[in-house]
């Protein structure tokens, strides 16, 4: 099992490795006995194998040097070049060039450098052609704390030295030692930020991609200066693959920002188109309807010193009460047109529902509909447009009091269901109800079972609740009234700051805009 | 105090009827259909009210405002306009507008409004 996970050369390695100690070890305790007879009977007997045995176990353990020495003997004249290393990382280098992410190219290219060249440390830097600096894209053996933000830039000591040194690895020691004191320190403290000990260019052609910064080896890698060229090589092909992830990561970001502005474009000006055709049919069906309510009512006013006949007085009461609902329709589009781009801010609902009640409860109670709430304690902030909530409050109240007519109740409630962070507005009448077939239409825009009303109050709210993520929905029994229940999701900044606001501040202001 | 108010709208009829309204109502009105007029009659009529619409040829409400608010920072300014969007409410109580009515206008609640105005320009 232990062979077969091995590399055929690695095993091959080992036995020579074991055969050369085996032998030396013979030697050694060969030449003791011929010096020392008297040692060798005293302590290990008679039996010729017991010490050359124990001998190389010594070789083994205490003789690490003796190891290491033959190992590079082992490499260096009987597998010339051709090391398990550089044989894998030749693999690595075409596997890199099926891989077109930046950061998973990275990761590999540093782990299996890592780990074949026993290094303590290896990081990769990318140019990022935008902000024409090199950044630390993968990291191995650095510490988890220390910050992989290192990034050098153009004016950097180091990338100024691979600019005039060329595709050549920089070795630290003896490149410092070519430099005046101030450059020396300089460009070590580069080396310092990489952990480094070389750093290899990642040129294709003219043009510096990345960085392959190595740290110290550990003491038993076997390394010699020979394999500086086969680096430069290996460095070619890493760089290739840099380039071409970089190159597929920048069509990635502009698309992307491409895809946004697109979609922020089209939004805007669609929103806009109808924004502004909701202004312009304001204005032009405004100024009219100005001008008939007007007439009518500047009549109906003269009325206390010419007294007006009854049925002209009907009738201009009607004109203007009429042209006040033809206003309401164009008045809730340019709501509904602008309120996309309406400023949000953290807002409490429970603020909203005094305000609410405040402007339509004194009808409600003229009519003896009596008002109820209920309204959890805890309740967060919840980050909207007060005009927007306004408009959603006030809707389902006048719906619930539309509904009611002149006598019962309407309960509101305002809670939060914490398993699913929303809020939950809840208005609930004793009013005529909904019949079953109208239930579903509710919502739609121009349904209304009363004559006198637009039917818009209740779509407008549904586009707004939606605009928030929410949701809406109607529950009714004919006869015995109506529940309306919203339901606002908490973004999860905004419930998190509000329980904080709210703990440190139990008053909330909000902005009135009347 | 005598009550001086100018109509700004470019549509005739609504100066008109308005301008019946408020001189049945003892008040001295002048009008204007263009921002450029309005300033001209600030000048020489010198109201204390002045109803001031948005949508405008030549120069818009909200610029007729700002001169206005500029060169005579007492005379009180009651933008009518027939659009009522958030933008402009806040442009034009920035501009240091007094008031924001939307077209139709309801006459009761106008003159409530001019009047306080008034009011409050007698009282300081």
């Amino acid at each position: 099992m232990f062979f077969y996970l091995r590399n055929p050369k690695t095993v091959l390695r080992k036995i020579l490795t074991g055969l050369i100690l085996f032998f030396l070890g013979a030697v050694t305790a060969y030449l003791t006995s011929l010096i020392l007879p008297w040692f060798v009977d005293a302590f290990w007997g008679s039996h010729p194998f017991t010490p050359i045995f124990i001998m190389t176990i010594i070789f083994l353990v205490a003789f690490k040097p003796i190891e290491r020495a033959v190992k590079w003997f082992l490499e260096k004249y009987f597998f010339h070049k051709k090391s398990y290393a550089q044989w894998t990382l030749t693999q690595l280098a075409e596997e890199l060039k099926t891989n077109l992410d930046l950061q998973e190219l990275s990761n590999l290219i540093v782990n299996t450098l890592g780990e074949i060249l026993h290094l303590k440390t290896v990081a990769i830097l990318a140019s990022d052609p935008l902000r024409g600096s090199f950044e630390v894209t993968s990291a191995f053996g650095w510490p988890l704390a220390s910050p992989r933000k290192v990034c050098l830039n153009e004016e950097s000591p180091l990338v100024k030295m691979i600019h005039r040194t060329g595709p050549h690895v920089l070795v630290r020691e003896p490149l410092l030692k070519t430099l005046t004191w101030q450059g020396a320190n300089d460009l070590a403290r580069d080396f310092d930020q990489l952990r480094a000990g070389w750093v290899i260019p990642l040129f294709v052609g003219d043009r510096l991609v990345g960085l392959l910064a190595l740290g110290a080896y550990s003491p038993d890698t076997i390394f010699d200066k020979g394999d500086f060229q086969f680096f430069r090589e290996f460095a070619g092909s890493v760089a290739v693959c840099l380039l071409n992830a970089q190159v597929v990561r920048g069509l990635k970001t502009e698309n992307f920002e491409l895809q946004d502005s697109q979609a922020e474009w089209f939004q805007k000006t669609k929103m806009s188109a109808i924004e502004r055709l909701a202004a312009g049919i304001a204005h032009e069906v405004h100024n009219p309807l100005a001008i008939i309510s007007g007439k009518a009512q500047v009549l109906l006013m003269q009325k206390n010193r010419t007294p007006l006949e009854p049925h002209i007085e009907d009738a201009l009461n009607v004109i203007v009460k009429q042209t006040r609902r033809a206003a309401d329709i164009t008045k809730k589009l340019l709501v509904y047109s602008q309120a996309s781009k309406a400023p949000r801010e953290r807002v409490s609902l429970e603020k909203v529902l005094d305000d609410t009640v405040a402007v339509a409860g004194y009808q409600a109670m003229h009519d003896k509909i009596e008002i109820t709430r209920a309204v959890d304690p805890d309740l967060p902030l919840f980050l909207g447009n007060v005009q927007e909530l306004r408009e959603v409050f006030l809707n389902l109240f006048l719906n619930a009091a539309e509904a009611i007519g002149s006598e019962g109740k309407i309960h509101i409630e305002l809670r939060r269901s914490p398993e699913d962070e929303v809020i939950e507005v809840r208005f609930s009448d004793s009013g005529k109800g909904i019949a079953p077939d109208d239930l579903e239409k509710v919502f739609n825009p121009f349904f209304t079972t009363r004559h006198d009303a637009v039917g818009l109050g209740l779509f407008v709210t549904q586009q707004i609740v939606h605009r928030y993520g929410g949701a809406i929905r109607a529950e009714s029994r004919p006869g015995e009234g109506s529940l309306f229940v919203v339901q606002l999701p908490l973004s999860k900044a905004s419930s998190r700051e509000a329980d904080e606001e709210s703990r440190q501040n139990d008053s909330v202001l909000i902005r009135n805009e009347g | 105090m005598k009550k001086k108010l100018l109509l700004v709208d470019d549509e005739v009829e609504i100066c008109e009827f308005l301008r019946s309204f408020f001189e049945d109502r003892d008040y001295n009105v002048a009008t204007a259909h263009s921002g450029v007029q309005a300033l001209d009659q600030v000048e020489k009529f010198g109201p204390n009210v002045v109803l001031l619409d948005i949508q405008m040829p030549e120069m818009d409400g909200l610029t007729a405002l700002r001169k206005i608010k500029e060169k005579y920072p007492k005379t009180k300014v009651i933008m009518v306009t027939a659009v009522e969007t958030q933008d402009r409410i806040e442009d034009a109580m920035r501009a240091g507008a007094d008031n924001y009515i939307t077209k139709p206008l309801s006459l009761e609640y106008l003159e409530k409004d001019v009047q306080e105005k008034i009011e409050s320009l007698a009282g300081a």
